[in-house]
């Protein structure tokens, strides 16, 4: 085996740890405003803001699977869901993390938008 | 390197075999609470056995070992409308593993299994994209490698450690 080839790309893999590691880093700790998106099927369905919004339910449906997403003292999350992992239930309540709640069978977003990005058609909508 | 000995009915028992050990260790780890409530986080100790398939089998048999395993584990698991996620990224993971197998020895195996597992969070992500329709869930990759990276390191030391092990009993049963 070729030495300096295997240390290459032992230094490419952690490489691609570290910088990770720094974009996961800069995503918890940069502001997310107040915005909250609910994306179903890749539209955006809702956009709340989360601050001002009072407390209520809102029930999505996509291919006949409802999720219930309750919002209290303005903080979001994923009441009920109609599919086998419920991974987004256990998600808890939106956190400024920047980690959206996602319920993939069901192709479900609950996310902040992504305020100060150029080009960002969902901020204007 | 592959090793060619053995009949045909050899051969595909062990590689039954691998198949059904990746599908008890993928049943046990299902008891295993969600450490992070993330969508594709997990540790993947079945890879264990794909790492090590890898590197002792042709890459033809580690594809049918893999694709047995992610099919018959989805499943066990009832979560089918995962299959799509696990399927893309065990395919990019494994063909990547294929690849770096060349640079990368046995003696170095972690690596390749960091590689792979880095690999399936990219092919996850895709599918992802591709099923949700959104760009949006590829904010999630740098969480996903992060979690990869530490799952992989897990499960190639893992494999590392019976690849040793293994070597040792072959030792001691031609004695």
């Amino acid at each position: 085996m070729d030495n300096k080839k295997q240390k290459l790309a032992i230094i490419i893999i952690a490489a691609v740890f570290v910088i990770s590691a720094a974009v996961s880093a800069y995503m918890l700790l940069s502001d997310k405003g107040e915005t909250v998106e609910i994306i179903s099927g890749g539209k955006v369905l809702y956009t709340i803001d989360i601050s001002r919004e009072p407390d209520r339910e809102i029930v999505v449906e996509y291919k006949g699977k409802k999720n219930v997403i309750a919002i209290k003292d303005h903080e979001i999350y994923m009441k009920e869901a109609e599919c086998p992992d419920h991974t987004c239930i256990k998600t808890g309540k939106l956190s400024k993390s920047g980690v959206p709640i996602v319920c993939l069978p069901n192709k479900l977003i609950i996310k902040y938008t992504d305020n100060g990005s150029e080009g960002d058609i969902d901020a204007t909508a | 390197m592959p090793q060619r000995k053995g009949s045909p009915t050899q051969r595909l028992t062990k590689l039954a075999l691998l198949t059904a050990l990746a599908l008890i260790i993928f049943v046990v780890e299902l008891q295993i609470p969600d450490i992070v409530p993330i969508p594709g986080v997990k540790l993947g100790l079945a890879n264990i056995i794909t790492v090590y398939a890898v590197y002792h089998y042709k890459a033809g048999e580690a594809f049918m070992i893999l694709l047995v395993r992610i099919l018959l584990a989805s499943v066990y698991s009832g979560n089918i409308s995962a299959l799509i996620f696990s399927l893309s990224g065990g395919m990019l993971c494994l063909a990547g593993m294929v690849c770096i197998k060349r640079i990368i020895d046995e003696d170095h195996i972690w690596v390749s299994s960091v590689a792979g597992a880095m690999l399936h969070n990219i092919g996850q992500i895709f599918a992802a994209v591709a099923v949700m329709g959104t760009w949006t869930v590829f904010g999630y990759l740098p969480f996903l490698l992060v979690s990869g990276g530490i799952a992989g390191t897990f499960t190639g030391l893992s494999a590392q450690a019976v690849i040793k092990k293994m070597k040792g009993k072959e030792k001691t049963d031609r004695q």
